[in-house]
């Protein structure tokens, strides 16, 4: 098990390439390679068609390409694994999803923000670009393994990209006690999903644990073909797409970055409206419409079939004055008026502003001054 | 097809007349669905396309835009939700005037919008329980709380049965009892209620997800 404290620390066990060259040339027995040697990528034709089929400018030569491949499980030596390229990488694609999430949907509450930020640039979304890469996984990390498979250690656990967080004294009593985390405190203290971040490796998942099992389930559901998908693995193949954002911007530049991560990432869909949820949506419309001085919603029946038998359907739309905020169907008055309530609030969320510019658009020379995003005033408190 | 096409003047002026001489002597011969012969089943059921399908009197081509109906995008902003910074805003601005009522009060009236689900919708929220009367009726609650249930409060204070429970607690006791109350009536179900009120459930939380 390697420590996060260790990846940018130079050890001494690992040979270099050099050295290991002259054991060759010397025909002695030497020790195998933890991972294949960088002289053997300009000849795998599964590097090529990766570095070709993700249209990468030739800047980027292919023994970068290897190393992004190349998991700290499989190789502990920080000059030949992909660690320090996928902790750059995180870091750009972290500031360009959340930018890009800020200020197209401004008025998002925080906690959205964290979802939205884990269903783009989260360690399943990047298993699927990975995987819709066409980026296989070597049955086992070694010298012989061609270098256009991902190595990593299924045995050993991989190390974890947060260094960037700041580990809570009480992240314990969290996890045992269920301790309650404030959104705010989370935007200082956590990391940008909103997830503790703690020094400890995290403890293997208890089947016996009814959430546990109850979380296994759902994603089984969810999600059939992937419902044995280890930590490992996703850990993994995250931090090769992270390397990869790394390597590019080390070798083209920050621009390159930004158009890479908008083909790769920004551009996938993420129905944002899915990942709502509400407690009280009448009471927040409420004190929504109080906050902006609107008139207090009321209920309207807009159309209705079937009211005395088994299977009614009510159109029900909330109104503002004279201005319809949000409509439903529904069953019942009730549930019609809540889903309706939903709908408004999330028409009122889901705002965003016309020909937004993000502040990285004005990194480049020449760019246009930068115009101020639509700052919103804040959640609703109800 | 393009018989069809030309023939279309024509069937219109028929169809015009139809109703005057095929007016049918029974109401009930209208809801029928076959006549006598199969020619005759096939002639009554050939229905002229709606006049939007035909060819205008201008003789222009023209666009129809009929969507199916469904909700609205939650994605499309409602224009009171719109900021004052927003293009959208000023490019619409006669939404605003048709919007507030206080400066046309009498071009639209209460009439033009569709009905409430419930005359409780249009209540207005008034502010009349003094502090003195929320001690009372805490007093009152704690006292007996059978004979001074939330409702009953709510009936004597001129106010919403959430906000007594805003103002008083029941004792745990009768909170017990309550309790005992209801797991009886619950032990009372058979398999089929219980399983209804446990799917009932779940389709609450789905609900609440907009999943519904």
């Amino acid at each position: 098990m390697l420590a996060p404290e260790q990846i940018f620390n130079e050890e001494e066990s690992h040979e270099s390439s050099e050295e290991s060259a002259s054991f060759q040339q010397a025909n002695l027995p030497r020790k195998t390679l933890p991972s294949p040697h960088p002289d053997r990528a300009p000849r795998s034709a599964k590097l090529a068609a990766l570095h070709a089929r993700l249209s990468l400018s030739k800047k980027i030569p292919l023994q970068i390409l290897a190393r992004t491949l190349v998991d700290p499980s499989a190789d502990a030596h920080p000059q030949f694994n992909n660690a320090n390229l996928a902790f750059v990488g995180a870091s750009l694609l972290q500031y360009h999803t959340s930018e890009w999430i800020v200020t197209r949907y401004p008025r998002l509450p925080m906690g959205i923000v964290f979802s939205a930020m884990n269903g783009y640039a989260g360690g399943p979304a990047l298993l699927r670009i990975a995987r819709a890469w066409g980026v296989e996984a070597a049955a086992a990390p070694g010298e012989k393994v061609d270098p256009g498979y991902l190595q990593y250690s299924r045995e050993k656990p991989t190390v974890l990209v947060h260094k960037w967080g700041y580990a809570r004294a009480e992240v314990k009593e969290l996890e045992k006690y269920k301790w309650r985390r404030g959104m705010s405190s989370r935007v200082i203290f956590d990391d940008p999903f909103g997830n503790t971040v703690s020094k400890e490796p995290k403890e293997p998942k208890d089947p016996k644990d009814p959430k546990e099992a109850a979380e296994l389930e759902f994603r089984q559901t969810r999600d059939p073909d992937n419902s044995e998908i280890r930590d490992g693995d996703q850990n993994a193949h995250a931090n090769f797409v992270r390397a990869v954002v790394g390597a590019v911007y080390l070798y083209c530049g920050s621009e390159a970055a930004k158009t890479f991560i908008k083909a790769f990432v920004l551009s996938r869909t993420l129905d944002i409206s899915n990942l709502f949820s509400f407690r009280l949506p009448q009471r927040e419309l409420t004190r929504l419409c109080d906050r902006e001085n609107f008139d207090p919603p009321v209920a309207r029946l807009l159309s209705e079939t079937g009211r005395l038998s088994r299977t009614p359907v009510y159109v029900v739309g909330i109104y503002s004055g004279y201005d319809m905020l949000g409509e439903a169907a529904g069953s019942d008055l009730e549930s019609a008026k809540i889903a309706a309530s939903i709908n408004a609030l999330k028409s009122w969320y889901l705002y965003s502003p016309p020909n937004v510019s993000l502040p990285s658009d004005t990194f480049e020379e020449g760019a246009a001054p930068w115009e101020p995003a639509y700052i919103d005033m804040g959640e609703i408190i109800s | 097809m393009e018989t069809r096409q030309a023939l279309r003047p024509l069937r219109i002026l028929f169809h015009a007349t139809l109703p005057v001489t095929h007016t049918p002597v029974f109401r009930s011969v209208a809801s029928r669905r076959h006549q006598s012969t199969a020619s005759r089943t096939k002639k009554m059921l050939k229905i002229p396309p709606h006049p939007d399908f035909l060819t205008p009197v201008s003789g222009q081509n023209h666009i129809i835009y009929n969507p199916p109906p469904s909700t609205a995008s939650v994605y499309h902003t409602p224009f009171k939700f719109l900021p004052k910074s927003d293009p959208r805003r000023q490019a619409n601005l006669s939404q605003l005037v048709r919007s507030s009522p206080d400066l046309h009060p009498s071009s639209r009236s209460a009439t033009a919008l569709p009905p409430l689900t419930r005359k409780t919708e249009a209540r207005e929220r008034k502010y009349n329980v003094t502090r003195e009367q929320v001690e009372e009726m805490r007093e009152l609650r704690a006292k007996d709380p059978m004979r001074w249930g939330v409702l009953n409060l709510a009936k004597k204070y001129d106010c919403s049965p959430v906000f007594i429970m805003m103002c008083c607690k029941a004792s745990a006791e009768h909170k017990g009892r309550e309790k005992e109350r209801l797991e009886a009536i619950k032990a009372r179900w058979g398999p089929i209620r219980t399983e209804a009120r446990n799917e009932k459930k779940k389709r609450r939380v789905l609900l609440f997800q907009g999943a519904l």
